[in-house]
């Protein structure tokens, strides 16, 4: 089947029904690969002439997107569905929605490189407000103007007034733009994914450069979700013995869930065990036990055997790193950013009470973290888009700090790709005060960056 | 650009059908199935095809069914009619297809889906006309009528198709200023079949709806059971699933229903 390419989007417009076997039959991975020559940076299938589809159907097409996104820092996806179909997607995969979905083609067009600095004023809904967010900045960035409503009312109400809006943004989700390695994070846990049968292939699979950064910005519990996994190797067993004992330099924990050894070797178990990784049946075992999941996951000062120096690489890309950051802050807090004071140093925070704070590391052609030391309050305040409410609630404004972050990082990612500069992300984590960021931190030279809006102090460190 | 004159040298060239054939139809038209198996029997290349058919595993028959009586038993009347009619669509079926990528096999196996849901929807709609069983066998045969019209300019067809993402229907309408649907009505009315078949033909298109409320609701079935057909890989794979625009809205209220009849879930 061949894509019609039009500002920069391919969009196939497969007709009839949807199964596991006619979409295999009608899109083929050649079929995107000609797409992407054509210029094409969004690849989104039509289901405007599709009656019926199962998950089956779609999954065929999200294999082969999930093949050419990450090698193509691509935009993937569906578009031109009406809300039966989007609820349809929504619950075959819930939490497992990688790719974007666009209620229609003009919707898309907003998101193409091809479709730049229209000044379109964006009238936009989600029910899910990381979605709110990312989208809204997403919009900004392509220089569009998004209006960002809070609630389905306001929504409602506002969009009596059709002719006010270029464009009616709702019923629409950006997936993953580039490439994502965890499934999620949660707490200041990373949760991996494995499934089928473990053998020497993990070792080409696992994203090994991903974990070691992320061990370097300072995540300390790794969990795998062993649910789905059949059966594991002697190959497997050495790759996960390894990896436990690398984990071990940084005071790390590995854990698996819900393995079961019907079909392994209760000896690999003990294996394992020894090389200091633990067992749990049920991820709640982990996750609603807070005292554990924050023995576990509690940093420590290991990291700083692993200090390496800044380079002038790093620090030539300073000014992206800080204009990815107060622009998203900017965008956030609806105040202006002005830069007082930057200096390489160890880092220096000032009035450490009633701070937090929330990293991000990127890897790649350059690598490093990005720290960032927040005032309670302006981290209240910068949350309070995406959380749509003012809240006190210490762990919901670390978490709407850390998507925050994870923006900052995308952000960063982007500005350093419009230089050929590649980098990934790794996800964020984030300290509910200083004293955890200086375990992991406190020795590190780096670039510091003091910024001020309206008058609350806010602080930014590259380092590595 | 192909001529309607060129149009109806082809379907004018159609060759006439063999004395047996045309005994075992008239026949079948009087419902008398004994002696239309009689007749058939003589002609060797319609019993064989028959046999051929019948025991195809949409039938669904555990052991091997050969008689030609045994088979109109089966079959009933109006099945039995129809797949005479489907046997004389497969005689102009061509030797080696080139447009679409089809053989004799897969084409069979074409004729026998569509005819055999046509029946279920039929029967879930108490319908007994054998003029409106029999409209079903015009799609197959206004196929190869297309393939063969194609063929006269396989080049251009492939060259529009190359640089322009166009339904063969509309290169077709450009062609010969015909759509698919229009050849099935030329084929109608050169088969003798009745006018109300050629009418729910048209509807079927989902662009001409018909103003009969009823042979409108059978265009919109026949519509869909088109697509639900040629949404299997290997229609798709012949080139067939983008032939026609398929109108999506034109057949919404009838949807649940066909979806439950054809137990897609």
């Amino acid at each position: 089947m061949r894509a019609v390419v039009k500002n920069g989007i391919g969009v196939f417009h497969p007709q009839g029904f949807l199964d596991g076997n006619s979409s295999t039959a009608l899109l083929s991975i050649d079929d995107i690969n000609a797409t992407l020559k054509a210029n094409a940076d969004i690849i989104l299938v039509s289901l405007k002439k599709v009656i019926f589809f199962n998950r089956n159907g779609l999954d065929t097409f999200i294999k082969m997107f999930n093949k050419v996104r990450s090698a193509n820092h691509i935009i993937v996806g569906f578009c031109d569905y009406d809300t039966k179909k989007y609820q349809a997607i929504q619950k075959f995969y819930k939490d497992e929605l990688t790719f974007s979905l666009f209620k229609t083609q003009e919707i898309a067009n907003l998101f193409s490189n091809g479709y730049k600095n229209q000044e379109k004023n964006v009238l936009l809904y989600s029910d899910d407000k990381s979605q709110r967010t990312a989208i809204a900045i997403e919009l900004h960035d392509n220089g569009h103007n998004p209006i960002v409503t809070q609630s389905q009312e306001e929504f409602l109400e506002k969009v009596k007034n059709k002719d006010a809006y270029d464009v009616i943004v709702d019923e629409s989700y950006l997936g993953q733009m580039g490439q994502q390695v965890a499934t999620r994070v949660t707490g200041n846990a990373i949760i991996y994914t494995l499934s089928s049968f473990l053998d020497a292939e993990i070792g080409n699979t696992f994203n090994i450069a991903y974990h070691n950064n992320s061990l370097n910005v300072g995540f300390r519990l790794f969990i795998f979700d062993a649910y789905k996994v059949v059966s594991m190797n002697v190959h497997a067993l050495n790759f996960f013995s390894k990896l436990a004992s690398a984990a071990a330099e940084y005071n790390a924990t590995i854990c698996f869930v819900g393995m079961t050894f019907e079909k392994t070797p209760m000896t690999f178990k003990e294996t394992l065990e020894d090389a200091g990784i633990m067992f749990f049946e049920q991820m709640n075992d982990i996750l609603e036990n807070k005292e554990l999941l924050e023995e576990l996951g509690a940093s420590s000062a290991a990291g700083a055997k692993n200090k390496r120096p800044l380079n002038k690489v790093i620090v030539s890309e300073l000014a992206n790193f800080v204009d990815a950051t107060v622009a998203t802050i900017e965008m956030m807090t609806n105040a202006q950013a002005i830069k007082e004071a930057a200096n390489v140093d160890k880092i220096k925070i000032e009035n450490p009470e009633n701070k937090i704070a929330s990293s991000i590391g990127f890897y790649g052609d350059i690598d490093g973290m990005v720290m960032l030391v927040f005032p309670i309050d302006i981290a209240k305040k910068s949350c309070e888009l995406l959380i749509g409410e003012s809240t006190d609630d210490l762990e919901l404004i670390l978490d709407t700090l850390a998507e925050l972050v994870n923006i900052v990082g995308g952000k960063i990612k982007t500005l350093l790709s419009d230089e050929n500069v590649h980098v990934d992300i790794t996800l964020p984590r984030t300290y509910r005060n200083v004293q955890g960021l200086l375990e992991i931190a406190g020795d590190k030279k780096g670039v510091q960056v003091d910024l001020s809006f309206d008058n609350d102090k806010f602080l930014f460190f590259l380092t590595r | 650009m192909i001529t309607r004159e060129k149009v109806d040298a082809y379907i004018q060239k159609i060759p006439p059908a063999p004395q047996a054939l045309q005994q075992t139809v008239l026949y079948l038209k009087k419902e008398e199935l004994t002696k239309a198996a009689h007749s058939a029997k003589k002609d060797l290349a319609l019993s064989a095809y028959l046999v051929e058919l019948v025991n195809k595993p949409i039938f669904g028959f555990r052991n091997k069914v050969e008689d030609i009586s045994q088979i109109f038993g089966i079959l009933g009347v109006e099945r039995s009619q129809q797949a005479v009619y489907n046997y004389m669509i497969s005689l102009l079926s061509p030797v080696k297809w080139q447009l679409f990528a089809l053989n004799r096999s897969s084409f069979y196996d074409l004729q026998a889906e569509l005819s055999i849901k046509w029946q279920i929807i039929l029967e879930h709609l108490n319908i007994a006309d054998k003029d409106i069983q029999n409209a079903i066998t015009l799609l197959p045969a206004s196929i190869i009528v297309s393939e063969a019209l194609f063929c006269e300019k396989l080049d251009d067809v492939k060259l529009l198709r190359s640089v322009n993402e166009i339904d063969l229907n509309t290169i077709l309408t450009r062609l010969c200023n015909l759509d698919l649907f229009d050849i099935c009505q030329i084929i109608a009315a050169k088969w003798n079949m009745s006018e109300k078949s050629a009418q729910i033909i048209q509807a079927s298109s989902g662009v001409k709806p018909s103003e009969d409320e009823e042979i409108n609701r059978l265009g919109k079935y026949m519509h869909l059971l088109l697509f639900f057909t040629l949404s299997k890989p290997e229609y798709i794979n012949a080139g067939l699933n983008d032939f026609i625009d398929f109108q999506i809205e034109y057949v919404q209220d009838v949807y649940n229903d066909f979806a439950k009849l054809m137990e897609i879930s």
